[in-house]
């Protein structure tokens, strides 16, 4: 009984040797990016994204809420005061919103690439650069050697690429750590306004994949949480034997 | 040091504290020097052709106007030559007027302490200073504290200094240069009174008004020695007989004519340029050649602690215009590395129309280095590797605005304006960051705003049950959405004063599939428009 907490703290740090091992980095115990929500958090294997990775999250149609989620981690990756970078295409991002989400705007850079030529350009820098904390981008298209590319990139840097995609590149060769499918829900009666999302984890290197969580976002408030009916309907998290 | 006169006859110009010990003083011909035994092992052989030795000899000039000095410019180690204990024997080297010059304007730039208006003399070969001191002296105690101050400080830099204040530039300069109060040893500065222009005047020498040449010989010939003998004679005939300049010297001198301070200006330039043997197209030449400009320019920036704001780059093609590649920074910098990156950026994206002929380089905008870094981005700890971070997100923030421009890298500032799209200013962060404008946010009691807002409102064929209720559905591009949820309406009426008033009832409302959409009704005719997505 005694030593069952030292096992799991073994195990993880056995599990985070594994990774570093296979991913040919240094080992380090840099602590991972928290997600920014909770119930996404415990499906990862470290319990958040890792330094100097990737993140794709895959989502269709507008109003879907993948942003949202994506500029939480965002925020909590700034929150050692280094820069969130976006590379903003279509000059839609909206600033004072993100600023409600938790972004400090005056650590915010918003760039301005329209290109695509441009855009991957700025997109390979801000990466590279160990002065950024996060990247927000939406990189359309992205074959496997620029996508390798980025994922150098980023390693150089530690800090966290975080590439919303449309859900057609789930088929596609990914390099990121970390690939997530984002889908809107209807919202449910007890819901109380909050709008509900279902998160698929598709792909995710030292994790299990496949699982999903359903979590609710509160506009006024900014908190994600787990949805409520999922959190009793444990389909799901029963396959997380470890 | 020698000094050749207008006669050919060489003179000392400048001379160390050891030689004038040995009883040589600037404005000595050099034949007497000759005459002095210990001097004379080193001197030149051919005595009389004009040399003129090393160092340089100035005065600073300052009256009401201007005071006056005049520097003896220790070249101890020269003059001392190679056997410093012994007997020393002054080494005699040639006068070395460009060398003169600059050294000059080092003490330019040093007398900006004591004035704002630090001027060099117009002439040839100057050796004075004038510092416009015209309301200044009581800063310093007064005009004879004044003067003793500049003699000290140019004392600690190992200069004697004759400092002469009067009302005009001429008196100043004519009493510096030629006061017979200067061969005592107690005195190194004189201060005439005001008013008293013409009396300090009326007993030097005519060459006391910066006469040329010709006209001092003439008046010479004619017996006129000293100012107050010229003072007696007609004035109306001076003109006709001596040239304007005569006139025009002594109006000044007594105040009678302005003269104007021709303002030393201490910030030099930052450029550097080059020209190949024949012009050129080859991109690696180019390169090689800015990024040996840009070393150039940062080695003279890095000297005065000053760091390139802004580039100028230019290649000048034969029978082309000229190619410009201008480079801003995020905040000033002396690594020639980065610079040339950035140049580089510019120029793989630059298609040369002609062969190029010339390469110039100029630091067209610099900025003090000292303020390096204040914490734009890191108000952490401060400690060396966030700096070093921070450092490398300036440098990002360079190339990406080299590449993209200037307005495609913003920072967001929160503009208090009702109109949603007017509620942020995009601010470009190679400008404008050291003012800090006090931030704000976003009232906490609005209603959450979209994360995309698009760049113009789409209308939206929508439907509603009651007049100037929610809509119900609506169609976007192939899609209709059915609308379940709806909250507001946010009533935003503003911008009377643009001359645009705005009236819009605005919605956030979610669809039967759970997507979120912020839609406005226009409440001047009640069409629907879609303006953002909660992504």
């Amino acid at each position: 009984m005694e030593n069952r907490p030292e096992k799991s703290i073994q195990v993880a740090q056995l599990r985070r040797q594994i990774t570093r091992l296979e991913q040919g980095r240094p080992c380090g115990d840099e602590a991972p990016i928290p997600s920014g929500c909770g119930p996404l958090d415990r499906l990862l294997p470290e319990r958040g994204f890792r330094r100097g990775t990737l993140t794709e999250w895959l989502a269709d149609g507008a109003g879907s809420g993948v942003e949202t989620l994506a500029l939480g981690a965002a925020a909590a990756a700034c929150r050692d005061g280094r820069a969130l970078v976006v590379l903003d295409r279509r000059g839609e991002f909206y600033p004072p919103a993100a600023a409600r989400l938790g972004i400090e705007l005056q650590n915010l850079i918003v760039v301005y690439a329209a290109g695509k030529a441009d855009h991957a350009w700025a997109l390979d820098q801000a990466l590279r650069c160990p002065g950024v904390a996060a990247v927000l981008a939406w990189p359309e298209e992205l074959d496997g050697r620029s996508f390798r590319r980025l994922q150098l990139a980023v390693e150089e840097s530690d800090g966290l690429g975080l590439l919303i995609r449309p859900s057609a590149a789930r088929h596609e060769p990914s390099w990121a750590d970390v690939r997530l499918l984002v889908e809107p829900l209807p919202a449910v009666p007890e819901g109380n306004g909050r709008r509900q999302l279902r998160i698929h984890l598709l792909r995710c290197r030292g994790g299990i994949d496949g699982r999903s969580v359903d979590v609710e976002i509160d506009d006024e408030t900014r908190t994600v949480h787990l949805a409520p009916r999922l959190a009793a309907a444990t389909a799901h998290r029963r396959t997380a034997g470890a | 040091m020698l000094h050749e006169t207008r006669r050919g006859v060489a003179e000392v110009v400048a001379c160390s504290a050891e030689a004038t010990v040995l009883g040589i003083s600037p404005g000595m011909p050099l034949a007497e020097v000759a005459a002095i035994p210990s001097a004379t092992s080193n001197f030149p052989g051919e005595q009389g052709s004009a040399k003129r030795v090393q160092g340089s000899g100035f005065r600073v000039q300052t009256g009401k106007f201007t005071a006056n000095a005049h520097g003896q410019r220790p070249v101890g180690e020269q003059l001392v030559g190679k056997t410093p204990m012994a007997t020393p024997q002054p080494a005699i080297l040639p006068y070395d007027p460009p060398a003169d010059r600059e050294a000059l304007e080092t003490l330019a730039e040093r007398c900006g302490r004591f004035s704002p208006m630090v001027a060099m003399e117009d002439a040839a070969t100057p050796d004075s200073l004038l510092l416009d001191v015209t309301g200044l002296a009581h800063l310093f105690g007064g005009e004879i504290s004044l003067a003793e101050k500049i003699v000290e400080d140019f004392h600690c830099n190992g200069l004697i200094a004759r400092v002469a204040i009067a009302d005009t530039i001429g008196t100043a300069w004519a009493v510096a240069h030629f006061s017979s109060s200067w061969g005592r040893p107690s005195s190194s500065f004189l201060v005439v009174p005001p008013g008293e222009s013409l009396a300090a005047l009326r007993p030097l020498p005519i060459e006391a008004l910066r006469l040329p040449e010709k006209v001092v010989d003439l008046l010479h010939q004619l017996g006129v020695d000293r100012i107050e003998q010229l003072e007696a004679l007609p004035r109306r005939e001076l003109s006709s007989r001596f040239g304007p300049e005569l006139l025009r010297r002594w109006d000044q001198a007594i105040g009678r004519l302005a003269e104007p301070v021709p303002a030393h200006q201490p910030t030099p330039e930052f450029r550097a340029d080059w020209s190949p043997p024949q012009p050129t197209a080859r991109k690696e030449t180019i390169e090689a050649a800015l990024e040996q400009l840009i070393r150039q320019v940062v080695a003279t920036l890095i000297r005065s602690d000053r760091g390139v704001v802004r580039l100028e780059c230019r290649l000048d093609g034969s029978g082309a215009l000229p190619e410009d590649l201008t480079v801003g920074l995020f905040e000033p910098s002396v690594s020639a590395k980065h610079l040339f990156q950035l140049v580089q950026l510019h120029l793989e994206r630059v298609r040369l129309r002609a062969p190029v002929s010339a390469v110039h380089v100029a630091a067209a905008v610099t900025a003090p280095l000292i303020h390096r870094q204040q914490a734009m981005f890191f108000c952490g700890d401060g400690n060396d590797s966030s700096r070093q971070r921070s450092r490398q997100l300036a440098a990002l923030v360079d190339r990406l605005s080299s590449r993209l421009g200037r307005r495609a890298v913003v920072r967001a500032r929160i503009v208090s304006d009702a109109q949603p799209e007017l509620a942020w200013q995009r601010d470009p962060l190679l400008q404008g960051l050291r003012r800090r404008r006090r931030r704000k946010s976003l009232p906490a009691d609005l209603p959450p705003r979209p994360l995309r807002l698009l760049r113009r409102p789409i209308a939206l064929p929508a439907t509603s049950i009651v007049p100037d209720g929610p809509p119900l559905r609506f169609h976007l591009g192939r899609h209709e959405h059915e609308v379940t949820h709806t909250w507001g309406p946010e009533r935003i009426e503003t911008g009377w004063w643009r001359g645009r008033t705005v009236g819009r009832d605005y919605y956030r409302i979610e669809t039967a599939t759970g997507r979120r959409f912020w839609l406005f009704r226009r409440l001047r005719d009640g069409r629907w428009f879609l303006h953002g997505t909660y992504e």
